[in-house]
């Protein structure tokens, strides 16, 4: 070995340089990040990392190296395999791939390795517009549609995946009392407009430009959809038993429960369903099935009167 | 003077819990002595996977395992982990926890691949130190397993099972002996797998792990996706004499078979425990082979959601 031995972080921190780098081993060597470390190349590596009888340094070190992209963007499809479907297996790696540079994992858990894939989607948009005209979608009759909105798509079926996973692992209910359909009848006429209804923990609502749930369910049931024409959809995503539960929602259903999830009261959240709704007097015919069926699906924890 | 294994009972042949076996041990409740956890796949739980390992706790023994402590890190332990981990120990009742000797990360990052370290006398009171840390905040003994490792360094002036005892001995934890591990590292290495075993302090070997791995012919890769071949049974028998028995866990984390299959493999290891007994030809059933495909160390370990 060398006469001083080099500083630990030194050398871990070239290490991780040179077989996270997105060029491969010998441009992580290469690279500023590495040599401002250790100052060594490609010839001289082997100051660093011995060689075996049968493999060299840099050969070694590419254990690690492939290992590294391969293990985590197999696992990002893990997390989003209608995803994986949609883009196809070479696409979807290709936006891993790039996500894993932008967004190296900082968390001791897999379970947060897509937290900012969304996002890094969203920041994307430009170049997955690119890929589509260069015919590198992998559905067919629907290029037009794809050219204009493609980017939108994506990123709301990556936003369902990911929602469904934090909601299957989440904060949940099971085991705790919730609020029933009796005691929902049981509340007086006067007393409905004050009230608050507070929904359960692992409640999600998301709105989407696409039908991305119908997607899913489809591609759940092995009919490898092609993506579908823009649809302004709106869901709820919710936990029973430990499984995650969707409940696609109207525009108004979903006003109305995401005004009740930010602690409106119930007259204020029936107004904010009224704005958006269609006609009048068929809503309010429907908000008491509305919320029977909510009850019953275990969407509310509990009722909070006005203080 | 110390008591075996650090006084931890033998607790007999484990498994390695995985989800895909979930529904069979639930359901079948099969007779198996103890399971080993991936801690990182509980400590922040909400959902299913905690649910059932409180199901699966209720009946059998548990032992934590975990890939993101990051020992051998030049960044700062992270103290909100090891919270989580105490947490989750004293929850399941784990009867020890156990990590990797190696490093996951550095500069905030995690590679979750378990990076070797230079083996030297700075790298040892580096982790010695930080060993002594982990042991006060969850007040118990850490247990420390050899990693498969695919490079060495010119920084390195100890053996790793030189290092191994000094280690445990000045930190005072425990070993959790991967043979497999020490196969595959003897093949990258070049060194010599029997003086590998041969050398580690017994007494302190908690647990031993087998596993099965590919032979690319030039290196071996650690990639749990298979049988224990026979040099690494053969091993077994070695650190099985050598030790007096300790508690064994199989690891199977790729291309997993149903739950039966993969208990049958660590029943094997019964045959492997009389010290009379040659080999057996009903055991030989995984000879050494050379594979050729494409293989990725550590399969990693994830939860999919359960969805209607």
């Amino acid at each position: 070995m060398n006469e001083s031995p080099r500083r630990l972080q030194d050398i871990q921190l070239w290490m991780q340089a040179v077989i996270s780098h997105a060029g491969g081993i010998e441009h992580g060597i290469a690279s500023a990040e590495a040599r401002e470390r250790i100052d060594v190349d490609e010839a001289s590596v082997e100051d660093v990392i011995l060689r075996s009888n049968a493999l060299s340094a840099v050969d070694r070190l590419r254990v690690y190296g492939n290992a590294y992209y391969s293990r985590l963007i197999q696992c990002l499809r893990e997390f989003f395999p209608a995803l994986v479907h949609a883009l196809g297996e070479e696409l979807f790696d290709d936006f891993a791939f790039g996500y894993l540079q932008a967004y190296p994992s900082r968390s001791y858990t897999l379970a947060r390795l897509p937290y900012r894939f969304v996002d890094y989607l969203a920041e994307s948009r430009d170049e997955m517009h690119t890929e589509v005209a260069q015919g590198a979608s992998p559905v067919d009759g629907e290029e037009q549609v794809l050219q204009t909105h493609w980017s939108d798509f994506v990123i709301d079926l990556a936003r369902l995946e990911w929602a469904i996973d934090q909601v299957f692992d989440g904060p949940g209910v099971e085991g705790d009392k919730l609020l029933t359909v009796e005691p929902l009848r049981a509340i007086s006429t006067e007393q409905w407009p004050t009230i608050r209804l507070v929904p359960v923990v692992c409640l999600r609502l998301l709105s989407f430009k696409y039908p991305v749930n119908d997607y899913y369910s489809r591609f759940r049931q092995d009919q490898k959809p092609s993506p579908p024409a823009p649809q302004e959809t709106y869901l709820a995503l919710t936990r029973r038993q430990y499984v995650v539960r969707r409940h696609p929602l109207t525009r108004p259903q979903f006003e109305l429960l995401t005004a009740l999830q930010n602690g409106s009261t119930l007259e204020t959240a029936i107004a904010a369903a009224a704005d958006c709704a269609d006609d009048l007097d068929q809503l309010a015919n429907q908000l008491q099935s509305w919320f029977q069926h909510w009850a019953a699906a275990d969407l509310f924890a509990s009722v909070a009167a006005e203080q | 003077m110390m008591a075996p294994r650090l006084g931890h009972d033998n607790l007999g042949l484990g498994v390695g819990l995985r989800t895909p076996h979930y529904h069979h041990i639930l359901q079948q409740q099969p007779q198996v002595d103890w399971f080993e956890i991936i801690s990182e796949n509980y400590m922040d739980s909400h959902g299913r996977p905690r649910h059932v390992l409180s199901q699966i706790a209720e009946r059998y023994r548990i032992v934590m395992h975990g890939v993101s402590l990051s020992i051998g890190s030049t960044d700062p332990l992270d103290m909100d982990y090891l919270r989580k981990l105490k947490a989750l120990a004293h929850s399941v009742q784990a009867k020890w926890v156990s990590d990797h000797l190696c490093w996951t990360g550095v500069a905030t990052r995690n590679t979750h691949d378990l990076l070797p370290l230079p083996l030297n006398e700075s790298t040892l009171d580096h982790v010695v130190g930080r060993i002594r840390i982990v042991q006060d905040v969850l007040e118990r003994p850490l247990v420390l397993e050899n990693p498969s490792s695919y490079v060495t360094f010119a920084d390195s002036t100890l053996s790793e099972w030189e290092f191994l005892t000094r280690m445990a001995n000045e930190a005072d934890c425990g070993l959790l002996l991967d043979v497999n591990n020490v196969y595959v590292s003897s093949v990258n290495h070049d060194f010599d797998a029997v003086e590998f075993i041969r050398s580690v302090p017994h007494g302190r070997i908690v647990q031993i792990h087998l596993a099965g791995h590919t032979n690319l012919g030039t290196h071996c890769i650690d990639t749990h996706d298979g049988q224990v071949v026979d040099p690494v049974w053969e091993l077994y028998r070695l650190a099985h004499q050598l030790t007096g028995g300790v508690s064994t866990l199989l690891e199977w984390d790729a291309s997993i078979p149903p739950f039966p299959e993969v208990h049958a493999e660590v029943l094997k290891a019964r045959r492997f425990m009389g010290e009379q007994l040659g080999p057996d030809p009903l055991v030989g059933s995984a000879p050494q082979k050379l594979d050729s495909a494409a293989a990725v160390p550590h399969p990693l370990h994830l939860v999919t959601p359960e969805v209607q």
